[in-house]
């Protein structure tokens, strides 16, 4: 997420996607509407920050590997208010998206640095260093990786003093809906932490919202 | 002195068309006749004078060649270009005329008639119907085979023209017009055009046609075809082009090097885009047909620029209506799958030239603009930051009242997406009359109105605001609400309960607007998913269970006397969720139950572990336990949650009996 310009860019995020004639998700938190609550953590040698983080998925078609949202950002030490960005995911499925990103300033070393971040994906990481991990049944793990990339800012101008310059390498959580990323900007600080979980939002339940396009 | 110093009055020359002299008739015939040619304010004039009626007459009468060669002659002077001239005509009754000069011996007579029967079918304002009655289509189709050139290629193009329904294609194709038309390829390139654009017309949205076309001459017939998109002329390729996409587009796969023959359609019609006159005119619309439903081509031709040069042509400052139609089609097909064609379209600035297009005077053209909009807004970064402003809104929402149908049912179905809006407040739409007319046509005779206006509701109550809901209710109202959940379309009731899904989504306060009026309307969700066959409608119904149960005691509760009245808890199979429980064939029924369940025993609550006895007594536990080892991973976790949710149910049952 966001981080002041002059020192470490931080990004926000939002989404778009294509529900309608779409994939369902294979995992009901990834509904249109889920909300996520959590942090993110900019740890450096002359700071300790963190600021409270919300994102609400507003699309998913898993047949494009393909969600989108936004992404809030609160309490950011160097903003005034609360940001809000737009972001779009790609979902890593071997169909539409591999592990390697092939673009926005990052390598294949940069790729399986972030990725080895995650412990979910130490099964996988001989296999993506041998062949993109092509072979591996991604459908039936538990872990689901994504890149999230925001796209713009929603309620601020670009002057904001922040940066979406970057992106996250997301590892979602199938069971429980929780998410855990890595910031990547050449330019940023370097692993900066989105941590967050699935919320019903206080509610005595989960509800599920939908909508179609035509 | 010009010849025209010579000629008579016009009054006296209406006058000598039928003096009793045939030189005289003559010579008016031919004064009148060159008179009028390529000048629209004389061919008016003359028609004024009543020219037309003794035009028609002497070709009616008179047996001497001459007079009928130039009466024919005029008829199609009349006719030509000029839709006044060519009512004037057929107000004369001239085609029953002309009709049967076709068997007059005389070829030259032959020659004019088809040539003026040509003009006539030129315009949109012929009688195309009345050229299957009686024995008129074998006339015209023995002409195909007339040694003269120009008769066979005018009576191919007049076929091409009348052609419009399946009943015309079935009745042209039963006399044998598709063998002869084929035969007609191999003639002069006039016959070859005339002959491309009827098999055009043959084809069109008929497969099996198309089908029988793909296999005549063991496959003889399309390769001449195929070789015709790269003949010299513009309007050769342009033909071959526009039959090849009828082909292609009424019977997919049709035949084994399609995918090639496509791509090189796609970049002769990019370039056809260029060409003046008709062809360049036509040429969109046949790229629109060439690339429905191809997702492959459409990436195609998204690298090759084909938005951004449609785009140019949009801004071009006047466009004839057909070359628009087919440019805004062409845009609707390339732009409804692909963002990035949908990025590049919404760069090139078309707001404006599509807001012109909602307003233009043909029927076409605004049907066109609306889908244009429908595809741009197949996006939710796109709704964010385009598209749902004023000014394109309201002149769309302006169309909901257009008198044609076929206006409205688009239009109906760029508003569905447009308010999504991803504002709690879709302000817009509050703002205008927009939910009065798509309450209205919730309410139409037509079954495809009424699905896509319960449709935009639905969509317009996605994530709204408690304002937005309470608003749509009132006017929508409860009884209209249950009328639909129990349409006799299933698609529409497919539509009403996810509608009642989104209603029942979020705070408490949300879910009361479902018990507006007692629980009627949770009773006709009820209804249906225990009658329903089709799994779409159980799963929206099971989501409608699963909000409301979301919510507080009191709804909690509303949704066990649904599911788990109290007096079948004697027998398992009366628990309503069950069934969905141990669905084997559709996973999605099975994890929405689950998350019923999950809400039902929500940990906290201070009916939860009453709730849960009876969910046990209905054997709901022991139901999920068997589905420990789901084969579907989200289903799985979600019963682990559930049975969580019973042993920490039976936990707090132990501590609170045990103090």
């Amino acid at each position: 997420m966001l981080v002041p310009l002059c020192e470490l860019p931080v990004p926000l995020m939002m989404p778009t996607a294509m529900p309608g004639q779409a994939l369902p998700p294979t995992c009901t938190f990834l509904n249109v509407g889920q909300a996520f609550a959590g942090t993110q953590n900019v740890s450096s040698s002359q700071k300790d920050e963190a600021w409270k983080v919300n994102v609400r998925l507003q699309g998913c078609d898993m047949q494009r590997g393909y969600l989108c949202g936004s992404m809030e950002a609160l309490n950011v030490p160097s903003a005034e208010t609360p940001v809000v960005t737009f972001w779009e995911g790609e979902i890593v499925d071997n169909k539409n998206y591999t592990f390697y990103t092939g673009k926005w300033e990052a390598t294949k070393e940069t790729d399986v640095k972030h990725w080895s971040k995650f412990s979910s994906f130490e099964e996988l990481r001989d296999d993506v260093q041998k062949d993109g991990g092509k072979s591996f049944d991604l459908a039936n793990y538990p872990y689901m990786f994504m890149r999230w990339k925001e796209k713009f800012f929603v309620n601020v101008g670009t002057d904001c003093g922040l940066t979406i310059a970057g992106f996250y390498y997301v590892c979602f959580s199938r069971s429980d809906g929780s998410v855990h990323g890595f910031y990547y900007d050449p330019n940023s600080s370097p692993y900066q932490k989105l941590e967050l979980k699935a919320t019903n939002e206080g509610r005595a339940g989960y509800s599920f919202a939908t909508y179609q396009f035509q | 002195m010009p010849a025209s110093a010579a000629w008579a009055r016009p009054e006296d020359l209406v006058e000598s068309l039928s003096s009793l002299d045939n030189t005289a008739r003559l010579k008016a015939l031919r004064d009148v006749k060159n008179q009028i040619i390529g000048n629209k304010t004389k061919k008016l004039s003359y028609i004024k004078l009543g020219a037309v009626p003794r035009v028609v007459e002497i070709l009616a009468s008179d047996t001497e060649i001459p007079l009928l060669v130039q009466s024919a002659a005029a008829v199609g002077s009349f006719a030509c270009g000029i839709d006044a001239g060519v009512k004037a005509v057929l107000d004369s009754g001239v085609l029953p005329h002309l009709l049967k000069m076709l068997q007059n011996g005389d070829n030259k007579v032959v020659e004019a008639c088809a040539r003026s029967l040509k003009m006539i079918f030129h315009s949109p304002l012929a009688p195309k119907s009345d050229m299957f009655e009686g024995h008129r289509m074998e006339l015209i189709l023995e002409l195909l085979n007339n040694g003269s050139e120009n008769v066979a290629e005018v009576a191919a193009s007049v076929l091409a023209r009348c052609c419009e329904t399946l009943e015309h294609q079935q009745a042209l194709a039963d006399a044998g017009g598709l063998r002869s038309l084929v035969s007609l390829l191999a003639g002069s390139v006039k016959k070859q055009e005339a002959a491309l654009d009827a098999l055009a017309a043959l084809t069109k949205h008929n497969q099996q046609l198309s089908a029988i076309l793909i296999m005549m001459d063991q496959g003889a017939a399309l390769s001449l075809i195929i070789r015709l998109i790269r003949d010299k002329s513009p309007r050769m390729r342009l033909l071959a082009c526009m039959c090849l996409a009828h082909i292609g587009k009424a019977c997919p796969a049709g035949y084994g090097q399609e995918d090639e023959v496509r791509i090189n359609m796609l970049g002769i019609l990019m370039k056809l885009l260029d060409e003046p006159g008709q062809v360049g005119e036509d040429a969109p619309g046949v790229l629109a047909d060439l690339v429905t439903n191809n997702e492959e081509l459409q990436k195609i031709a998204q690298k090759e620029n084909a938005v951004e040069k449609l785009a140019d042509i949009l801004h071009r400052d006047t466009l004839p209506a057909k070359q628009l139609e087919g440019v805004l089609l062409a845009l609707a097909e390339l732009c409804s799958r692909l963002e990035e064609s949908r990025r590049q379209l919404l760069d090139s600035q078309v707001e404006a030239p599509i807001v012109a297009a909602f307003g233009h005077p043909c029927e076409g053209v605004k049907v066109a603009a609306c889908s244009c909009v429908k595809s741009l807004s197949r996006s939710v970064k796109n709704l964010r930051t385009a598209l749902t402003g004023e000014r394109l809104v309201i002149p769309l929402l302006q169309l909901l009242s257009d008198p044609s149908s076929a206006v409205q049912v688009q239009a109906i179905a760029a508003v569905g997406n447009i308010v999504l809006d991803f504002t709690l407040q879709k302000t817009v739409v509050m703002q205008s009359s927009g939910i009065d007319q798509l309450v209205h046509f919730a309410q139409s005779m037509d079954p495809i109105l009424r699905r896509n206006a319960v449709l935009a509701l639905k969509n317009l109550l996605y994530m709204a605001d408690s304002v937005v809901k309470g608003r749509v209710v009132n006017e929508l109202t409860v009884s209209t609400l249950c009328e639909l959940i129990r349409d006799s379309e299933e698609d529409v009731q497919e539509q009403a309960i996810s509608l009642v899904r989104n209603l029942a989504y979020g705070d408490p306060d949300c879910i009361d607007y479902v018990f507006a009026h007692g629980d009627l309307l949770l009773q006709a969700v009820e209804q249906q998913l225990s009658v329903s066959l089709r799994p779409e409608i159980s799963m929206q119904a099971l989501y409608v269970i699963n909000n409301v149960a979301a919510g507080n005691e009191r709804h909690k509760d509303a949704v066990m006397d649904l599911v788990a009245p109290h007096k079948a808890l004697s027998n398992t199979s009366g628990f309503l969720l069950n069934r969905y429980l141990q669905d084997m064939i559709n996973p999605q029924l099975r994890v929405v139950a689950v998350w019923c369940i999950i809400n039902l025993t929500y940990p906290g609550g201070t009916g939860t572990s009453s709730r849960v006895t009876r969910l046990k007594n209905a054997g709901v536990e022991s139901l999920l336990q068997k589905m420990a080892d789901d084969p579907c991973l989200d289903v799985k976790d979600r019963v682990k949650t559930a049975l969580e949710h019973f042993s920490t149910a039976v936990t707090l049952v132990a501590t609170t009996s045990g103090q």
